[in-house]
């Protein structure tokens, strides 16, 4: 049995109306489907009682923002509802490719062990508790 | 039974001010009888999911974006997730086979009727009158018998189902959108003629 996703397309309007992204278990869907997460790979410091004020605000509130290549979480709204990442450039809306967040994404529980893995993966700007 | 869950449904408007089922080219049926199981499993499972097949008597659909038909609609919904839809006198009785049969797994099963609607839109202008508010690929090339998809339609959830080449589309909406949604398809559907009607199926 074929288990590749269908290659649906959106309705034509003869332009770029809205992002095509990729679920990796739907296949294609339009943006209307999904609602967006922010930037990929941020992980909470395993001990937060550990950290100044600023590297906590670091961690809550800061985020690297890049003009172009972007590592961002979307959510699966009104199909599976399951999150995943979407690599995108900020400039052009390119969507480069989706993956899952399994063996990367932190599991409950298991401490920095997959938490420093999923930083080390990250292109972004140094995060705090990587090291844990 | 009938009129009491056509109030339940809002849907009375609808059902009244219909055209005559001949000069139709969208027929909508509302099918007031239908039970709907959730079954969330791990599709890796692989003596769970033999098992859910036995006692469904039809397989889990396994591919993403299909469904199965046989004694129950069956439909896939993620890759931990599926709707069965069934008769609403069956459902109960479904309920208790399939948790005795799940009950060594890591599974859940929800009894989610009451809060289900089924929509079956069908004639020649149906795939039309749903590509009005729907972004996926309606084309028959695309979206043939044998696919469903979780998605959106005219901005509400719905499972919408392929269903045979008539063409025939199962639309599973939520109890509480089931008025909006079928005030919406009257709209959409009006310029090419609509008929509403009320039925059960066994
Ligand atoms: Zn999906």
């Amino acid at each position: 049995m074929n288990t590749a996703p269908r290659r649906w397309r959106t309705s034509a309007h003869g332009f770029n109306a809205m992002l095509l992204i990729e679920c990796p278990w739907c296949g294609p869907r339009a943006e209307t489907e999904f609602s967006y997460g922010g930037e990929a790979g941020i992980v909470r410091p395993p001990d937060p009682d550990a950290l100044s004020d600023a590297e906590w605000a670091d961690y809550l509130f800061n985020r690297a923002n890049p003009r172009g290549a972007h590592r961002e979480l979307w959510n699966h709204t009104h199909g599976c509802r399951r999150w995943f990442a979407v690599e995108r450039d900020t400039v052009t809306n390119q969507i480069q490719r989706s993956y899952t967040l399994d063996g990367t994404a932190p599991e409950p529980g298991t401490g920095s062990g997959t938490a420093s893995k999923l930083t080390a993966e990250s292109d972004t700007t140094s995060r705090i508790g990587s090291g844990g | 039974m009938s009129e009491s869950t056509a109030r339940r449904h809002g849907l009375e408007p609808f059902l009244a001010s219909a055209e005559s089922a001949a000069q139709a080219r969208v027929e909508i049926r509302v099918v007031s009888n239908r039970g709907f199981l959730n079954l969330r499993l791990d599709q890796g499972d692989g003596a769970a999911v033999k098992d859910t097949t036995q006692v469904l008597g039809q397989p889990l659909p396994l591919a993403s974006n299909t469904c199965t038909a046989g004694d129950h609609r069956v439909y896939w919904l993620g890759p931990d997730e599926w709707l069965i839809e069934t008769g609403a006198d069956r459902a109960a009785r479904l309920v208790s086979e399939l948790s005795e049969a799940l009950a060594r797994y890591h599974a859940a099963l929800n009894d989610v009727s009451g809060g289900h609607v089924a929509l079956c839109v069908s004639g020649i202008d149906a795939r039309t009158v749903l590509a009005k508010g729907c972004t996926l690929d309606l084309h028959p090339r695309e979206f043939g018998p044998g696919q469903c998809a979780r998605t959106g339609l005219a901005k509400a959830v719905v499972v919408l189902a392929a269903i045979d080449d008539a063409p025939t589309c199962t639309v599973i909406v939520g109890r509480s959108f089931s008025d909006y949604l079928c005030r919406w398809l009257a709209h959409a559907a009006r310029p090419h003629g609509v008929h509403f009607s009320m039925v059960r199926e066994t």
